[in-house]
């Protein structure tokens, strides 16, 4: 197994690209195909973009995030450490990760071949939730709970648990208090801990006051995007409360039990979890749409123009987890985090299944210290198709419950009805569309609109842990290219099972899996006639006339 | 609309009633409030009932009073196997009282009966707290289907009689045909 990586920043790489030439133009010769500036890549929207614009997971690491995790509270409360030395510590803190980062690598490929499917025990260990009887809860003195592949905990600044992943919070109150004790330890210091390399564990810890967010992970992820998870999680959790909410609390109350304002909850944490491990969208930091042809897409996305109400900020079309179509208020941006958030609230509950739901949501990345109000529903019964209505009146369920009915009546009309039902029958199209025998999967990333495309996992990913794996791998390519201190622009990696290849540009990020046979040559052609077939399936594939009210 | 504690089992009491199925595994808690229609023929008349069903969590209470002033009727549920959710009652009362209509339709509900053997309030102390308040008061089992229709039917009969408001028809007397109509839940019960 080896990795061939190119460090690529201007003209410092020594030559041997992946594409011809690559490193030594300017940016826009990226691409095969002229002119693909950001803006132009296929799958970028003509008339600007509907998510507020965002380069992947840097946006969460932006000063603004990253900042207040490398604070300590004594600068956060104006006492102590100017902003110079704080500035240096948090320096030398990410100079100091990163060494541990290529640690934790070199660990990784010892512990890569093949021995994963030993090392893991499947990762089902389903929440029944049951008020009566208190959670079924794991034991967490078991090896079994031990050998879950990624633990997940958040406590308060207190040290009380406020959720675990696996086993109960009152069982690992102990732990946490460790935790809290780390955290607080080095913080004395005025100092801040990130993360904890050790025996093929990565221990990540996220500040995030007045909560503190810990990730014991044996993946392949890098100690940054655990941290990305980790935050998610975070922004799950303000969903539920606002971030205004959550500082009162603990300003009234430092030593407040935050489960009982979660209560019902956990579900939704846990399913982000499971679909974070899933679901390409998240580390994309992008939103699939639902291949669809554009003629019935624009006259969904009318429809859904035409039922507006005054209250009405975003109205949202899906299906599964992919997007159908999205219209918001002129001057509105939807952020693609808080509308991962919005898909994992949908799918990981089945009580939106009947009837209408009406629900505060705050939407952190929008607004984090205020509720809107959802409207969600499923258009039919049998039909995976979820309309979810964003309000700012609370008081306005049955206008923006007419808005649905108005909707439903208009798509009949346009007699799109059909047709979107028959899209709905293959919501994934197969990779053998594109006509590239060694091809076995991609992910195809528009900056500027934040919309990626991907083919259905085929064979030979059949498997969960299988699938798993892919994404896996998928993973720890976007890591190396997104490393902050030593970013990537081309990576081919060779494996015994199959090959990956990754592209990041200004426009576009595209990562393709092909046949373990297949040579960097045919990668390189192949990367050439996929991006063809990208921007001529493109109208199908994105959402390029995005609408508003 | 639908009331009471999270986990006294107000979805599943609404699922029993609209679609005559109970919804056995896992807990799913309600997100929000949820609004869901069924028609009913009462006395040969149609009355067709919009059902909120509302999630009993402390974070979801804003919605809920929100919406409290439009309903016309309330079904209170506690869980006859968990005393907190009986004790919790006298809050929901008074949160009744500040938020829904002054002449707002109300019931009792003691669900889960069918778990006789978890049984910590007992019939007597259900019966008594809502005598104290005089609200109509029956025990009800979503998984057995208990009384069920029965509350709803109760409901949907005094709704009916006071909107039609017929001038030679005797008052409808919801307590009376509560009590009339009311099965218990033992075997050894009249």
């Amino acid at each position: 197994m080896a990795a061939d990586v190119q460090a690529g920043r201007g003209g410092e790489e020594p030559g041997g690209g992946l594409a011809p030439g690559d490193g030594q133009h300017g940016e826009r010769a990226d691409s095969p195909t002229p002119g693909l500036a950001q803006g132009t890549e296929p799958g970028a929207g003509q008339e600007g973009a509907m998510f507020v614009h965002t380069r992947s997971y840097e946006d969460l690491t932006s000063p603004e995030d990253g900042g207040a995790a490398a604070r300590s509270p004594e600068e956060r409360r104006g006492e102590a450490a100017g902003p110079s030395s704080m500035e240096q510590i948090s320096k030398d803190f990410s100079e100091l990760s990163t060494q541990l980062t290529g640690m934790a690598l070199d660990l990784e490929e010892e512990m890569r071949p093949g021995k994963e499917g030993k090392l893991e025990p499947a990762p089902q260990a389903a929440r029944h939730d049951s008020v009566l009887s208190g959670k079924e809860e794991e034991d967490v003195t078991m090896d079994a709970w031990r050998m879950h592949r990624k633990h997940v905990f958040v406590l308060s600044e207190a040290g009380k648990p406020v959720y675990s992943r696996y086993g109960s919070e009152e069982a690992l109150s102990s732990t946490m208090g460790v935790m809290m004790a780390l955290v607080s330890f080095l913080e004395a210091d005025k100092n801040a801990i990130r993360s904890i390399h050790a025996d093929g564990y990565k221990v990540v810890f996220v500040r995030r006051s007045p909560l503190v967010l810990v990730a014991v992970a044996r993946t392949r992820q890098s100690e940054q995007e655990i941290a990305h998870e980790l935050l998610y999680i975070y922004y799950q959790i303000l969903s539920l409360l606002t971030w205004t909410q959550l500082n009162h609390i603990f300003q009234q109350k430092q030593n407040y039990d935050l489960r009982r304002l979660l209560a019902g909850s956990e579900r939704i944490t846990d399913n982000l979890l499971d679909l974070m491990a899933h679901d390409p969208s998240f580390l994309m930091g992008a939103v699939r749409c639902l291949p669809l042809a554009a003629s019935v897409r624009d006259a969904v996305s009318t429809s859904l123009q035409q039922a507006k109400a005054k209250s009405l900020v975003f109205s949202i079309l899906l299906s599964g987890n992919q997007l159908v179509s999205l219209v918001r208020k002129k001057d509105q941006f939807l952020h693609p985090i808080d509308l991962h958030l919005l898909f994992n609230l949908i799918s990981s509950s089945s009580s939106f299944r009947e009837g209408e739901a009406w629900t505060p949501i705050c939407l952190p990345k929008f607004n984090s210290s205020g509720f809107f109000h959802a409207h969600i529903s499923y258009l039919e019964q049998e039909m995976d198709l979820c309309l979810l209505l964003v309000s700012t009146d609370r008081e306005d369920f049955f206008t923006v419950s007419d808005c649905k009915r108005r909707f439903q009546e208009r798509l009949r009309r346009r007699g799109v009805h059909h047709a979107l039902q028959e899209a709905l029958r293959t919501p994934f199209y197969s990779v053998a569309q594109v006509g590239i025998p060694d091809l076995r999967h991609f992910i195809y990333k528009s900056k500027s609109s934040g919309l990626f495309t991907s083919p259905e996992i085929e064979a030979p990913y059949v498997r969960e842990e299988e699938k798993e794996r892919l994404l896996g791998l998928y993973q720890y390519l976007h890591s190396r290219a997104h490393n902050s201190s030593r970013p990537l622009k081309n990576i081919y990696f060779t494996g015994p099972r199959e090959n990956l290849l990754a592209w990041v540009t200004s426009a576009f990020e595209l990562y393709i899996c092909y046949s373990p046979l297949g040579t960097k040559a045919g990668a390189i052609s192949a990367v050439n006639k996929l991006m063809k077939w990208i921007r001529k399936e493109e109208d199908r594939l994105f959402i390029l006339t995005p609408q508003t009210y | 609309m639908l009331v009471g504690d999270s986990g006294v089992g107000k979805t599943c009491l609404l699922v029993r009633f609209k679609d005559g199925a109970f919804l056995a595994g896992s807990f799913i808690s309600t997100v929000g409030i949820d609004f869901r229609n069924k028609v009913l023929t009462v006395d040969g008349v149609k009355v067709k009932l919009q059902i909120w069903d509302t999630a009993g969590q402390e974070r979801f209470r804003s919605v809920t009073h929100a919406y409290y002033r439009d309903a016309h009727a309330l079904l209170l549920l506690y869980d006859v196997t968990n005393k907190a959710s009986f004790d919790n009652i006298q809050a929901w009362l008074t949160e009744i009282h500040e938020y829904a209509q002054q002449d707002v339709v109300l019931m009792l509900l003691g669900n889960k009966v069918d778990s006789a053997q978890d049984r910590v309030v007992k019939r007597e102390d259900g019966e008594k707290l809502a005598k104290e308040y005089g609200v109509p008061f029956m025990e009800t089992s979503a998984k057995s289907g208990l009384n069920v229709d029965l509350a709803f039917t109760a409901i949907a009969k005094e709704l009916k009689h006071r909107s039609m408001k017929l001038p030679n028809e005797p008052k409808f007397k919801l307590h009376d045909y509560v009590k009339k109509e009311v099965r218990g839940s033992g075997c050894c019960r009249s």
